[in-house]
């Protein structure tokens, strides 16, 4: 565009603001860091100090005499280990639900033509706009009538439909080569053969970015929960660390930290091993509305 | 060079949402009709139970009166007006907005700027260091970082408090006070929120041919102008998928108020979900609560729908 007369002393006089430039980007990314990494630490050590006097005790150093005693006492409190199955069983069960619906719905409106299709998708598009914090009210009622609240199926239903990943996975579909398709067709293959063997291999990356962001979703979901499940035992870790803290607490902040330390140090472990190829799933999925 | 953004704006957005637009409509093939309906069935099931359901039943209900215990009793459009007369809900939706507006601000400008940062020349380990921290809190339950952050907001023993003291700013009631309150609710919904962000964004950066980057380097463009004619306008698909997904997000807050405030003091830091759920579930006005509900999808509603109409004017589509 244009052409550099002296490129050499265009770099020379640059060199000096790259460096300012470069010692405040490492700055700001470093605060930023410090702030979100901080936190996180100051709960694992709060988790392992032996009293709450220690635990508040300001400047935070490290404590005298690592004690797992806390621990036990989550345990002792409330039904973790039922939370953290019930969370598991709940966000692995709308995933892979998630996926079937969403999976099937985008290859229908992407690759198929039949009648009502656009009015089909323009309500798809609607439901995005209607929050399941909307529908709360009328969904319990469903729920108390088919006899769910109280269980687990109660928060794995309502989610099924969902129009994000319909819109997700559409747009993926729209992606994939025509020529594809018809290639297989020639070869005599159906719909089902189509969509098994021919686009789904294909969807990796999509298939994946799905799973990703509905299972932490509906992983950290409070608010379900809370409506559907009265009985303790049926609860999931978001809930569960709010009875630890609130209805059940005997007080001691050690015990909530311990709490909040067991329900993330596993994410934290999967997320450090995952980390890259979520990064990489999202990046060739494509995201874009 | 040819930069993209001169042709590019102005990009339809709606491209993608009507069918059939992109290429020319095939023949509808017999069977085609019959293969479409058992794809849909699935979701079809889902919608009319979960979605259209419930959602016929948030509109019947706002017409009643009704405490889930006696029997509804209709009630006509006085849940209706009921909203003009309820002083809460207008407290309600002012702080839910400037709440939700600055979580959506920091989310789109500084997870971009954090997001664009990563990208500097940097040891491989340093770059994996940032990144992880920055996107962790995102696999992290907003139940569990609001304890976390009941904790170090305290106001007498809290780590933030005692940090800020040695800038001279003594004993602020992050969690007491009226002023306070909606800006520690913002602090920590963005610090969860942030994560999701940066990993979108990092996502759609790894997007932008390296070819296109380093021609613009070739020729002489500095950071500055290489951001706003290269980066931005090929980023901006990935910018609008996060305002629009971050919009209806931030209008959804409970968690954190839930945990660190109940809403309070007085209104203060109250979420519309919140209200919706403190209105069915605490002060048993099921009615009420849904006639709230169906504000809150309207303000949606037209929030996307001027989204989708400003977009055309900045967002580039390929």
């Amino acid at each position: 565009m244009t052409a550099i007369r002296n490129p050499a002393a265009r770099v020379r006089s640059h060199r000096g603001t790259d460096l300012l430039l470069r010692v405040l980007t490492f700055l700001v990314l470093g605060l930023a860091a410090i702030a979100i990494v901080a936190p996180f630490l100051w709960i694992f050590r709060g988790a392992i100090s032996p009293t709450d006097a220690e635990l508040y005790r300001l400047p935070p150093t490290l404590p005298s005499a690592p004690a797992v005693g806390n621990f036990g006492k989550v345990f002792a409190q409330v039904p973790f280990a039922q939370f953290a199955l019930n969370s598991i069983i709940v966000a692995t069960s709308i995933t892979l639900l998630q996926l079937i619906t969403a999976s099937t719905a985008g290859y229908a409106f992407a690759r198929l033509n039949f009648r009502g299709k656009n009015v089909a998708f323009t309500i798809v598009i609607g439901g995005l706009m209607i929050p399941l914090q909307v529908t709360i009210v009328p969904l319990f009622l469903i729920m108390t009538n088919l006899g769910l609240t109280n269980t687990l199926w109660a928060l794995i239903l309502p989610p099924i439909f969902s129009a994000f990943g319909i819109f997700l996975m559409r747009q993926h579909f729209l992606s994939l080569p025509r020529e594809l398709e018809e290639a297989a067709r020639i070869d005599g293959a159906g719909h089902l053969r189509m969509f098994f063997q021919v686009m789904l291999p294909l969807s990796g990356p999509a298939l994946a970015t799905l799973a990703i962001l509905t299972f932490t979703y509906w992983w950290n979901d409070l608010f379900v929960p809370l409506v559907m499940i009265s009985s303790v035992n049926q609860e999931t870790l978001p809930v569960g660390l709010v009875l630890l803290a609130g209805r059940y607490g005997t007080g001691s902040l050690g015990t909530i930290a311990a709490g909040i330390t067991m329900a993330i140090i596993p994410v934290l472990i999967v997320f450090i091993l995952a980390q890259r190829w979520i990064v990489q799933s999202i990046a060739s999925s494509g995201l874009k509305i | 060079m040819s930069l993209p953004s001169a042709r590019g704006i102005g990009g339809d957005v709606l491209r993608g949402v009507t069918p059939g637009s992109e290429r020319p409509q095939r023949k509808t093939r017999r069977g085609d009709g019959l293969a479409a309906a058992g794809f849909l069935a699935p979701s079809g099931i889902g919608f009319l139970l979960f979605v259209l359901t419930p959602t016929v039943g948030v509109v019947l209900l706002s017409f009643f009166d009704w405490n889930l215990l006696s029997p509804p009793s209709f009630v006509g459009g006085a849940n209706y007006l009921q909203l003009f007369k309820d002083h809460h809900l207008l407290a309600v939706f002012g702080s839910t907005t400037y709440m939700a507006v600055a979580i959506l601000a920091i989310n789109i400008v500084i997870g971009l700027l954090l997001a664009v940062l990563l990208e500097v020349r940097m040891p491989r380990w340093i770059r994996g260091f940032f990144r992880l921290s920055f996107l962790f809190p995102f696999v992290v339950s907003s139940s569990a970082v609001a304890l976390i952050w009941r904790f170090l907001l305290d106001k007498d023993f809290g780590l933030v408090n005692y940090w800020l003291s040695f800038l001279g700013i003594q004993h602020i009631n992050w969690l007491g006070t009226t002023q306070w309150a909606p800006v520690a609710i913002i602090l920590v919904n963005s610090w969860k929120t942030l994560g999701f962000s940066i990993l979108i964004y990092i996502a759609g950066l790894q997007g932008i041919p390296n070819e296109v980057r380093e021609a613009a380097i070739v020729d002489g463009a500095n950071a500055w102008t290489r951001f706003w004619r290269i980066t931005f306008p090929l980023l901006s698909p990935t910018v609008f998928f996060l305002l629009v997904i971050n919009t209806i997000n931030a209008f959804q807050v409970f968690a954190e108020p839930r945990v660190l405030t109940q809403g309070g003091p007085g209104d203060s830091s109250r979420t519309i979900v919140e209200y919706i759920y403190d209105t069915a579930f605490q002060g048993f006005e099921i009615g009420y609560a849904s006639t709230v509900g169906l504000t809150l999808v309207l303000l949606l509603v037209i929030l996307t729908l001027i989204q989708f109409r400003l977009s055309r004017r900045w967002t580039f589509y390929e």
